[in-house]
């Protein structure tokens, strides 16, 4: 087990590095001049060269890019997260003050995801080809197709259009008001769990339906159980795992899905200022944004993989 | 030599009598004098902002407006994120009115005096005016902050600094008096237009001396204006509360201000204002603001803006360096029709190479009548088709590269001015979508054909942005534009003092642009405003622009 974890861990921290270097290089060779934003188009059109390299220096983009990326990595291994281009707010206070609301909308989408998918997918895959089957496999289909955004729009200016209701327009976090913390994350939490929810009622349908044909359902069937308990206990374990994977590998989607989806919402977190940071070139900002992101990523994978051995006890890490 | 000699003499001869009658005669001289309008200023000297007289004091101003600044240097910026948000902190020399938006009044100069050259702008400052750090404001306060907007320091970038490339000397008259001294005379509304600029907000010499002149990256420098600062949420909210020791007493009328930032035209900024969690909505899209004038409890405004939208030509491409291209291209826009293509998305109108509501552009009725301008284009293409083939283009242009910002309006204007081109000209155009940041390295590089974007002066005044968008090497002249008539022309206009004089020759600048044009007016912005009808002292529908009346201390909560 230790083994397994050890090497696990330098494959993470390979993936990591990888991700920082793709992250470092794209931002330094995407076309855009981060002046612009900073300075404005007026004061990018007046700024001299003599300007420009002294605020270039000023923000540490002009040494060898080498330099730059060993400093980064330094500065992260030093627990520093660097400052933003612009208004010099920190990175780790632009995560404290995000990072609540946007974990919440992860955790909630994926509640909700777990909450709607698989009642569906057991109804689905014991009444195949019925009815309710075939309601439960077109709405997955549809949540499937719709883009988040666009459904997370509608819902907006349903809300305000009929009901004069939109939710606050500043961070609340749990701990202040949950109220109104609830009302700014539900929205994109279950835009985001539906989304996924439709793949998991889809993945739990197709492994039942192969499980419950399998020898020891019908043994379970035989020795007189319920039908309840048959799938509780006998089948649904056994259905599970590839639901978990599929899980683990969709919370890449919620994370990326979460930024259209923050923004559609007005929500104001990590998602949206990734989108800001990106539209206004705050390289330091979007890449320690972007490598948080592949951390969460790679961590629940990880995770997802060590839950194996306890849902499966086959299942040995050598 | 003599005089001096005399003068004990004289004073010697003075008695009590006499004393008494000169002292009570220089006092009612003094007295009078302070109502009398001093030499060169104008009548609104005496105009300094009053509270409404039914104005109630308190309450909390919610504001939505622009996204958060990019950084906190006002003078630095160009954008209404700073000024949105960072102005009720802040006063400038003189300001316009709040209640029409263009009469220049006092603010922390209650007097001002301009020499008969023309060459002398004396102020007179405010006592006992503070800043929020308490310190007293000087007037070396206004001599360094109006050194760096003039001479900025290297690594810092003001964009108005060629408001006041002819400021030569600025002296400290005594801690309450200075001088500016011309190197050379400019108009006096342009000068006076300049010092009331929203930009030119005061701050501390010893904050610039702190921060090496740069305030890029400090938040909350003190200011002397109407609020202080409480607390910001960055891309959120900045807040800010009244300031108790504001040196107009009575002001401001609100006791907080919550200053939202949001995208402008956005729907975001719409349903905040439409679902009631802002009383006051700026750059409001154009689909909230009709729903917004249609609600009961909601006055709804348009105002004109600052900025032209346009396409521009780079004349380093051999089509486009001929004039006939660049006229036919410009008489074969239907500019109407443009208009109306954005019309849900952002507010604009009709205009031509001056902003189309100055007093010294052509009227509105009379630039209709133009080649360009009717609403019947039929005149306007045969025109241009002639000049086409007169320039031996009459099968067209094909292959030219469209560089388009990534906006909305750009790339709704772009897919119009295609077709415009293909069906009228039958030039064709590719069109590429960049990002701001790269549309400035493309254009800038001279990376294009044509580019859609817009720009933005500090003043209404045609000396403003002749030399920037106009000017040979002028900074916004993406076109690499020339014209030696227009350029002398141009520098008579910055010099000329009459007014009637300088509108004259305004006229026959837009002749020779009309003629031979460095860009294409696609149309200019407006702005629209919402508030719910409980806030007071404040209706912007003949400002010009919402850079220079941003204060909010003469607004009040019914």
């Amino acid at each position: 087990m230790r083994k397994y974890l050890a090497r696990r861990a330098v494959y993470a921290v390979v993936t990591l590095l990888g991700v920082s270097l793709s992250v470092f290089v794209i931002l330094r060779i995407l076309p855009g001049d981060p002046l612009v934003a900073i300075l404005g188009v007026e004061g990018h059109a007046h700024m001299k060269p003599a300007d420009r390299a002294r605020i270039m220096a000023d923000l540490g983009l002009s040494d060898p890019l080498p330099v730059q990326y060993v400093r980064w990595l330094a500065d992260i291994g030093a627990g520093r997260l660097g400052k933003s281009f612009f208004r010099g707010d920190t990175v780790a206070e632009l995560i404290a003050h995000r990072g609540p609301i946007s974990a919440e909308i992860g955790v909630l989408a994926f509640i909700v995801s777990w909450l709607v998918g698989l009642p569906v997918g057991i109804l689905s895959a014991f009444k195949p080809n019925s009815l309710p089957d075939g309601v439960a496999r077109a709405l997955s289909v549809l949540f499937i197709a719709i883009p988040g955004f666009w459904l997370g729009m509608l819902i907006v200016l349903a809300l305000l259009f009929w009901f004069g209701y939109k939710a606050p327009i500043v961070i609340v976090h749990l701990w202040q008001n949950p109220w109104q913390n609830l009302q700014i994350v539900i929205g994109p939490a279950a835009v985001l769990g539906l989304a996924q929810g439709a793949y998991i009622a889809r993945m739990s349908r197709s492994c039942l339906l192969e499980v419950i044909s399998e020898d020891f359902v019908r043994t379970a069937r035989a020795k007189g159980l319920r039908e309840g308990l048959v799938v509780m206990r006998h089948a649904l374990p056994n259905a599970l795992l590839p639901v978990i994977t599929i899980s683990g590998v969709l919370l890449g989607f919620v994370l990326g899905g979460s930024v259209a989806v923050e923004q559609a919402f007005g929500v104001p977190g990590l998602g949206r200022a990734l989108v800001t940071a990106v539209i206004e070139r705050d390289i330091i900002v979007v890449q320690n944004l972007v490598l948080l992101y592949a951390v969460i990523f790679v961590v629940v994978n990880v995770l997802v993989d060590l839950s194996y051995g306890w849902l499966d006890p086959r299942i040995r890490y050598g | 030599m003599s005089d001096r000699t005399s003068e004990p003499e004289r004073r010697s001869s003075v008695d009590r009598r006499t004393f008494l009658k000169r002292a009570g005669a220089a006092g009612a001289g003094a007295v009078i004098a302070s109502r009398l309008q001093a030499p060169g200023s104008a009548a609104a000297q005496d105009a300094t902002v009053r509270p409404d007289p039914p104005a109630k004091r308190g309450g909390t101003l919610r504001y939505g407006v622009h996204t958060a600044p990019a950084h906190f240097d006002v003078h630095q910026s160009g954008t209404v994120a700073n000024i949105g948000a960072q102005s009720p902190m802040y006063d400038t020399l003189l300001r316009r009115s709040p209640k029409d938006g263009q009469t220049i009044i006092p603010d922390l100069a209650w007097k001002w005096e301009i020499s008969p050259d023309g060459k002398k702008y004396t102020f007179h400052l405010r006592k006992g005016v503070k800043f929020h750090d308490g310190a007293d404001f000087t007037a070396e306060d206004v001599k360094a902050t109006y050194d760096r907007i003039a001479h900025p320091p290297k690594g810092v970038v003001i964009p108005r600094t060629p408001l006041f490339a002819t400021v030569g000397d600025i002296v400290v008259v005594d801690p309450h008096k200075i001088e500016f001294r011309l190197t050379e005379p400019r108009p006096k509304a342009f000068m006076l237009g300049a010092f009331a600029s929203g930009w030119n907000i005061i701050v501390r010499k010893k904050t610039l001396e702190e921060n090496q002149g740069n305030l890029r990256q400090v938040m909350a420098y003190p200011g002397t204006g109407p609020f202080k600062h409480v607390s910001r949420k960055d891309k959120e909210v900045w807040i800010m509360e009244r300031n108790p020791d504001y040196w107009n007493k009575g002001l401001p009328l609100v006791d907080r201000l919550e200053v939202y930032h949001m995208m402008p035209f956005s729907a975001e900024l719409g349903s905040a204002f439409l679902s009631g969690k802002l009383d006051y909505a700026r750059l409001l899209d154009p689909v909230s603001w009709r729903k917004a004038k249609e609600m009961s409890g909601v006055t709804a405004a348009a105002f004109n803006q600052s900025v032209i939208q346009a396409v521009w030509m780079n004349m380093k491409k051999k089509p486009l360096a001929d004039v006939r291209v660049r006229r036919a291209m410009h008489l074969a826009m239907d500019r109407h029709t443009l208009v109306e293509v954005v019309k849900d998305t952002a507010p604009m109108q009709v205009g031509g190479f001056v902003y189309p509501f100055h007093e010294m552009s052509t009227p509105r009725a009379e630039l209709e009548k133009k080649l360009g301008y009717q609403k019947d284009i039929k005149p306007a293409v045969q025109e241009a088709r002639r000049l086409m083939k007169e320039a031996g283009y009459g099968q067209g242009i094909k292959g030219l590269d469209f560089v388009v910002r990534d906006a909305n309006t750009f790339k709704l204007w772009a897919v119009a001015i295609q077709a415009m081109l293909k069906e009228h000209l039958n030039i064709e155009c590719n069109l590429r979508v960049v990002q701001i940041s790269q549309w400035f390295d493309e254009v800038g590089g001279g990376n294009f054909d044509l580019g859609i974007s817009a720009i933005v002066s500090s003043l209404m005044d045609p000396s403003d942005y002749f030399s920037a968008w106009y000017g040979k090497d002028g900074p916004q002249n993406y076109s690499y534009w020339t014209n030696p008539g227009f350029h002398d022309l141009a520098n008579q206009i910055e010099r000329e003092l009459d007014d009637n004089r300088r509108k004259t020759m305004v006229r026959k600048a837009e002749d020779i642009l009309e003629q031979d044009p460095p860009l294409i007016p696609v149309s200019y912005e407006q702005i629209y405003d919402a508030w719910y009808n409980k806030v007071k002292g404040q209706n912007p529908s003949t400002y010009f622009g919402i850079y220079d009346v941003v204060r909010w201390d003469q607004v009040w909560l019914a």
